[in-house]
């Protein structure tokens, strides 16, 4: 009787103390907004882009004087519009991302992701003379979803 | 002389004597004639561990299980259970709740051998579990990677009525601690046949199961205390 005692409280312990054991493996579970830059007059070509500054209106930075010919950039979830201020030597443009959201289940350990849907992208054009968006749902974070010329 | 003679032939003269052989003939062995009967019937009881584990565990909201079983032949029972579990599975991106019904139907087989009139058990046991439940979708906070966009936390407060088919194996023991009472343990390893899934989500519990992990299998243990209804003694 004791040691049965003991064998069961051992084994409640052993259940109570259970840890998550799955992790999410996923990387980014909820895609990022992936923009590359190419050259105006030779539009086959990545352009690199000097004294970039990157934020969201009313936010912090994210990139502080980079040079950069692509850009991973979050979007806002819990908006159906995010304004991004790009500024290059000084002169800011500033690029608008419209979309409605869809959230869908991974796992337990992942949770759900958001998918960008209707994606409509507009731009007030001071340094950027052009874009041209490749998709219109950003779900996955594999390929650009906007070219942009400069 | 002769006196003498005669007398050293009768030194050479034996008998046999065979003093206890007709004895033995005339008294047969004895079979040892007291068979040690056991009871048969139906064992009823319930299944203790689970309201301890709703009192520890803040994810286990509530549980019972009745357990019975019947005998019958020397070693094969046929044991069912019958239960009711409520629990909430807090996850890193989503707090869910699944409560419900189930029932494991199946058979334990005796592996131990009795001294004289004892009565305990040590079994191994198959069982087939179904469970019927419903899983609400309390809130969730998409997964989104970064924390320049905090994600807004969304209660849609879905439910969705659910059902699971499983197989087990179990093994354990049974003790008769007093005349026709006894206290049980067994743990058992769970391979999920079958199980709905809700729109956009996932069973993530079904009672009588217990966690499903992503590999679909699980363990599970009881501790009962039961009594035998004892109808027959053979």
């Amino acid at each position: 009787m004791r040691k049965t005692i003991v064998l069961l409280s051992l084994i409640i312990l052993t259940f109570l103390s259970c840890e998550k054991d799955d992790f999410c493996t996923q990387n980014p579970v909820t895609p990022n907004l992936i923009l590359r830059f190419y050259d105006d007059s030779n539009r086959e070509s990545l352009k690199v882009v000097d004294n970039l500054y990157v934020w969201a209106e009313g936010k912090d930075s994210l990139f502080i004087n980079a040079s950069l010919d692509s850009l991973f950039i979050p979007l806002n979830s819990a908006a159906t519009e995010t304004v991004y201020n790009f500024s290059k030597n000084n002169i800011v443009n500033q690029f608008t991302i419209q979309y409605t959201t869809e959230n869908e289940y991974i796992s337990r350990s992942c949770g759900f992701k958001v998918i960008f849907n209707d994606v409509n992208f507009a731009s007030n054009n001071t340094w950027i003379t052009d874009f041209e968006p490749a998709t219109l749902t950003i779900e996955k974070q594999t390929e650009a979803h906007v070219q942009i010329y400069h | 002389m002769y006196r003498f003679i005669i007398s050293l032939f009768l030194l050479f003269v034996f008998g046999n004597g065979f003093a206890q052989e007709t004895e033995i003939q005339n008294k047969k062995i004895e079979q040892d004639s007291i068979i040690y009967k056991t009871a048969y019937g139906l064992r009823l009881g319930i299944d203790i561990s689970k309201p301890i584990k709703a009192a520890f565990e803040d994810s286990y909201n509530s549980g019972l299980e009745i357990v019975a079983d019947y005998r019958i032949s020397k070693r094969f029972f046929i044991a069912t259970e019958l239960g009711f579990e409520e629990q909430t599975s807090n996850e890193y991106y989503s707090n869910s709740s699944s409560k419900g019904n189930y029932i494991r139907l199946g058979f334990n087989y005796n592996a131990y051998e009795n001294w004289l009139d004892m009565n305990n058990e040590i079994f191994v046991g198959y069982r087939y579990g179904f469970s019927r439940f419903e899983q609400s979708l309390n809130n969730f906070t998409p997964n989104i990677s970064n924390t320049y966009f905090p994600a807004n936390t969304t209660s849609p407060n879905t439910t969705a009525n659910l059902n699971a088919h499983w197989s087990e194996l179990m093994v354990g023991l049974k003790v008769e601690t007093l005349k026709n009472i006894f206290v049980g343990f067994s743990v058992s390893y769970k391979v999920l046949m079958s199980a709905k899934e809700p729109d956009n989500f996932k069973t993530l519990f079904s009672p009588g199961f217990n966690r499903i992990f992503e590999s679909r299998t699980g363990f599970g243990f009881n501790y009962t205390i039961s009594y035998t209804i004892p109808f027959a003694k053979k």
